[in-house]
C-alpha cells in the first residue's frame, strides 16, 4: 500500500497529432486519505487529468501513477464519476446497482450503495432515463462508492445537485473518506463548494498545475497585503497579484521575508487564492507537497 | 468491519465479473429481434423446401406435359409464388450481414462511447480487453448460429427444387451462390467485426452505423470480385465449330479465343451469318480454337471455402484493428503486473 494516492511527473495530454495539449509539464503529488479539490476555469484541464487518473486516456508524455501503480493497473481500485454521470438508460436503479455487484465481485458494498439511493429517494424500479440530472448523479455515485474504492475520482460531481442533496452527498462522501480512509479528488470551478469539505488543493490552470498542495499550507505560503497605492517594497517577495484601486495598492504575495511595517497583511481566503493566481497566469506555480520522485526511485 | 464488508465476503466464490449477463440485459431487445428474424426466416425457408417447391414442381411437370398446346391448364400460381419467396427470402438471407455491421457499429461500440458508458464500464472490476472480448464473442457465437441454421435451409430449400423446377436458380447464381453456403456465415462475422471497429474508431453511434454498413458492402464487393480467382479454374480449348466448352453451367472466369502460339484473345465481334463462317473469319485472324475458364459444380465447396476463409481473414483483421483502437483510447488494456516500472 502506498502513502501515495497520485504522483505526476511531466504528465501532459495531447489529443490528436496536432491539437493542442489539455495538459502539459502536470508534477504533484496527492498524499493518500486526502480530500481534494481540482479546481481550475472551464477547459483547463480538470477532467482530462481526472480521466488519465482513472486509466481512461493514455498519457501523451510524463508518468502518473496511481495507488502507488499504474493507472490501469489500479483501475479495480478506483472509483470513477465521468462528468455527464453516463449510465445506461435502459436500466432500472436497482438493476444499475445489480450490475455493480456483478461487474465488482470481490468488492462491492450494496448496503453503501443501497442507502445512499434510498436516500433520494429514488424507486429502484424507476428506469435511469426517467431521472432528473441530479438523480443519475446520485445513482452515478452509489455506483462508484459501491465499489469500496481506495480513490474516488468525481469529476464535477455537484453540478446538477439541489443544495440539499449537495450537502447530504457530500457529508456521505466525507463520512466515506473518514471511515475507509478513502482519498477522494473531486473537481470544480466553484471554489466555494470545496472549501469547507477539502484538505488538499490542486489549481488548474490552461493545462499547468498552477498550485498543489495542503490548503493551509497554500495559504500560509500567501499574504494579502494593501498599503498606500505609491508605496513600493514588494520586489524582495513573489508577487502573485497586485492591482492598485484609486489610492489603495492590495496585493497577493508569497512573502520571502518580513514585511514592512506600513504594510497591513492578512492570509487570503481560498477564493482571493485560487482567483488571484488564474487572474494572473503569468506567476510561478507553487507546490508545497514534494513531487513524487522518491517513489520512482523505489 | 462492517456487515458489508461481511457480505462481500459471503459472496466471494462469484469472483469472476459477470460481464456477459450484462451484455445479454444491455442489448436484450437486440437479441430478441435477431432470434425472431432467425425463427422467421427458418420458417419460411422450410415453407419454401417443402409445400411452396412441391406446388411448383407440380406446376412444371402440368406445364412440361402440354408440349406447347395452346390450352394448357396449369399451376401458374404455384410457379409464380415460388419464384417470389424464394427470392425475396434469398435476398433477405443476403442483406443480414449489412443488418449486423449497422447493429455493431451503431449499437455495441458507437453508441457506448458516444454517451461515456463505455468509460463506465471499464471503471467497473473489467478490464476494457473483457469488455471487448465479450462484446465480440457473444454477438458472433448468436450471429453464427442464426446465419449457419438460415443458409443450411437456404441450401436445402434450394436443393429440393433443383431439377425439379425449371426456374429454379443454378448453383452459381449470384446470390443463391452466397446464401447457400457459409460465406454469408463468414460475412456476417466480418460485419461484425467491421461495425465494432468502425464504432471504436469512431466513437458515435449514427456515423459508424453508416460506416459499418459501407464497409460491409466493400468487403463483400472485394469478396465478390475475388472469388472466382481464389481456386484455380478448368480451361478448356474446344474447336471453333464447337463453340465454348461449358456454356452456362458454372462461374466464367474468362473466355475468348486461343491463337497460334498459346495466347488468349477477347472474343471479336463476327457479322458472319453462320457459325462456320464466324470460325473461319476467325482462323484467319489466327486463332485455333475457343478457350473457356470457368469453374464447374464440383468447384463449389472449394469456392464456398476459400472465399469464407478470405473473410475471416478480414474479420480477424478488423478484429486486431479494434484492438489496437481500444489500446489507444483506453490507455492501457489489461491491468498490468508491472507497478510503477
Amino acid at each position: 500500500m502506498s502513502d501515495t494516492a497520485l504522483g505526476a511527473t511531466g504528465l501532459g495530454k495531447r489529443f490528436g497529432r496536432r491539437g493542442g495539449w489539455a495538459l502539459r509539464d502536470c508534477g504533484f503529488r496527492l498524499p493518500a486519505g486526502r480530500v481534494c479539490a481540482v479546481v481550475g476555469p472551464n477547459g483547463a484541464g480538470k477532467s482530462t487529468l481526472l480521466a488519465l487518473a482513472a486509466g481512461l486516456l493514455p498519457p501523451t508524455e510524463g508518468r502518473l501513477t496511481v495507488l502507488g501503480t499504474t493507472p490501469a493497473a489500479a483501475r479495480a481500485r478506483v472509483g470513477y464519476v465521468a462528468q455527464d454521470k453516463p449510465l445506461y438508460p435502459q436500466l432500472t436503479v436497482a438493476e444499475t446497482l445489480r450490475m455493480g455487484a456483478d461487474l465488482n465481485p470481490e468488492r462491492w458494498d450494496a448496503e453503501t450503495a443501497g442507502r445512499i439511493v434510498a436516500a433520494g429517494p429514488l424507486d429502484p424500479k424507476a428506469r435511469i432515463r426517467s431521472l432528473s440530472g441530479g438523480q443519475r448523479t446520485r445513482v452515478a455515485l452509489a455506483l462508484a462508492l459501491g465499489k469500496r474504492p481506495e480513490l474516488l475520482l468525481l469529476d464535477e460531481p455537484m453540478a446538477d445537485l439541489d443544495p440539499l442533496a449537495r450537502h447530504e452527498l457530500m457529508g456521505t462522501l466525507m463520512a466515506e473518506a473518514a471511515q475507509h480512509g478513502t482519498t477522494i479528488v473531486m473537481s470544480s470551478h466553484v471554489v466555494a463548494e470545496l472549501e469547507d469539505s477539502c484538505d488538499h488543493l490542486l489549481l488548474v490552470g490552461d493545462g499547468r498545475v498552477r498550485l498543489a498542495g495542503e490548503i493551509d499550507d497554500l495559504l500560509a505560503a500567501h499574504l494579502r497585503v494593501s498599503g498606500p497605492a505609491e508605496k513600493a517594497g514588494l520586489d524582495a517577495h513573489t508577487v502573485v497579484e497586485d492591482r492598485v484601486t484609486g489610492r489603495q495598492r492590495t496585493a497577493l504575495i508569497r512573502p520571502a521575508g518580513p514585511l514592512g511595517d506600513d504594510w497591513r497583511a492578512a492570509e487570503p481566503t481560498l477564493e482571493e487564492l485560487v482567483l488571484a493566481h488564474l487572474r494572473n497566469p503569468q506567476a510561478p506555480a507553487l507546490t508545497t507537497a514534494p513531487a513524487a520522485t522518491e517513489e520512482s526511485a523505489a | 468491519m462492517s456487515a458489508a464488508t461481511a457480505s462481500a465476503a459471503v459472496r466471494a466464490p462469484a469472483a469472476r465479473p459477470r460481464t456477459a449477463r450484462w451484455l445479454l440485459r444491455l442489448h436484450r431487445p437486440a437479441l430478441v429481434v435477431w432470434t425472431a428474424l432467425v425463427i422467421l426466416g427458418a420458417a419460411l425457408l422450410l415453407w419454401l423446401a417443402g409445400p411452396l417447391t412441391d406446388a411448383a414442381a407440380e406446376g412444371w411437370r402440368q406445364y412440361n406435359a402440354c408440349k406447347w398446346s395452346e390450352k394448357c391448364p396449369y399451376a401458374q400460381d404455384a410457379i409464380l409464388r415460388y419464384k417470389d419467396v424464394y427470392n425475396y427470402l434469398t435476398l433477405s438471407l443476403a442483406a443480414l450481414p449489412f443488418l449486423v455491421a449497422a447493429w455493431a457499429g451503431a449499437a455495441l461500440t458507437g453508441r457506448e462511447l458516444e454517451s461515456g458508458t463505455a468509460r463506465l464500464a471499464w471503471t467497473q472490476g473489467i478490464t476494457p480487453v473483457r469488455w471487448l472480448v465479450t462484446r465480440l464473442a457473444l454477438p458472433a457465437a448468436a450471429v453464427a448460429a442464426g446465419t449457419s441454421l438460415l443458409v443450411f435451409l437456404h441450401h436445402r430449400a434450394w436443393s429440393a427444387a433443383d431439377g425439379r423446377v425449371d426456374t429454379a436458380k443454378n448453383w452459381y447464381d449470384f446470390w443463391t451462390f452466397h446464401t447457400n453456403g457459409p460465406t454469408t456465415v463468414a460475412l456476417a462475422l466480418a460485419a461484425l467485426a467491421a461495425g465494432a471497429l468502425t464504432g471504436l474508431a469512431l466513437g458515435r453511434a449514427l456515423p459508424a452505423l453508416a460506416v459499418s454498413v459501407v464497409l460491409t458492402a466493400g468487403v463483400w464487393g472485394l469478396a465478390q470480385w475475388l472469388m472466382p480467382h481464389l481456386w484455380p479454374a478448368v480451361t478448356r480449348v474446344t474447336s471453333l465449330e464447337h463453340g465454348y466448352a461449358a456454356p452456362y453451367s458454372g462461374v466464367d472466369v474468362a473466355k475468348g479465343l486461343a491463337i497460334r502460339g498459346g495466347g488468349h484473345i477477347p472474343e471479336p465481334e463476327c457479322y458472319a451469318a453462320t457459325t462456320e463462317g464466324c470460325a473461319r473469319i476467325f482462323r484467319e485472324r489466327g486463332a485455333v480454337g475457343w478457350f473457356h475458364a470457368y469453374h464447374p459444380a464440383s468447384h463449389y465447396w472449394p469456392l464456398q471455402l476459400t472465399t469464407s476463409a478470405f473473410l475471416l481473414a478480414l474479420a480477424a483483421l478488423f478484429t486486431l484493428a479494434a484492438f489496437r483502437v481500444l489500446r489507444r483510447l483506453s490507455g492501457s488494456l489489461r491491468a498490468g503486473k508491472g507497478a510503477t516500472a
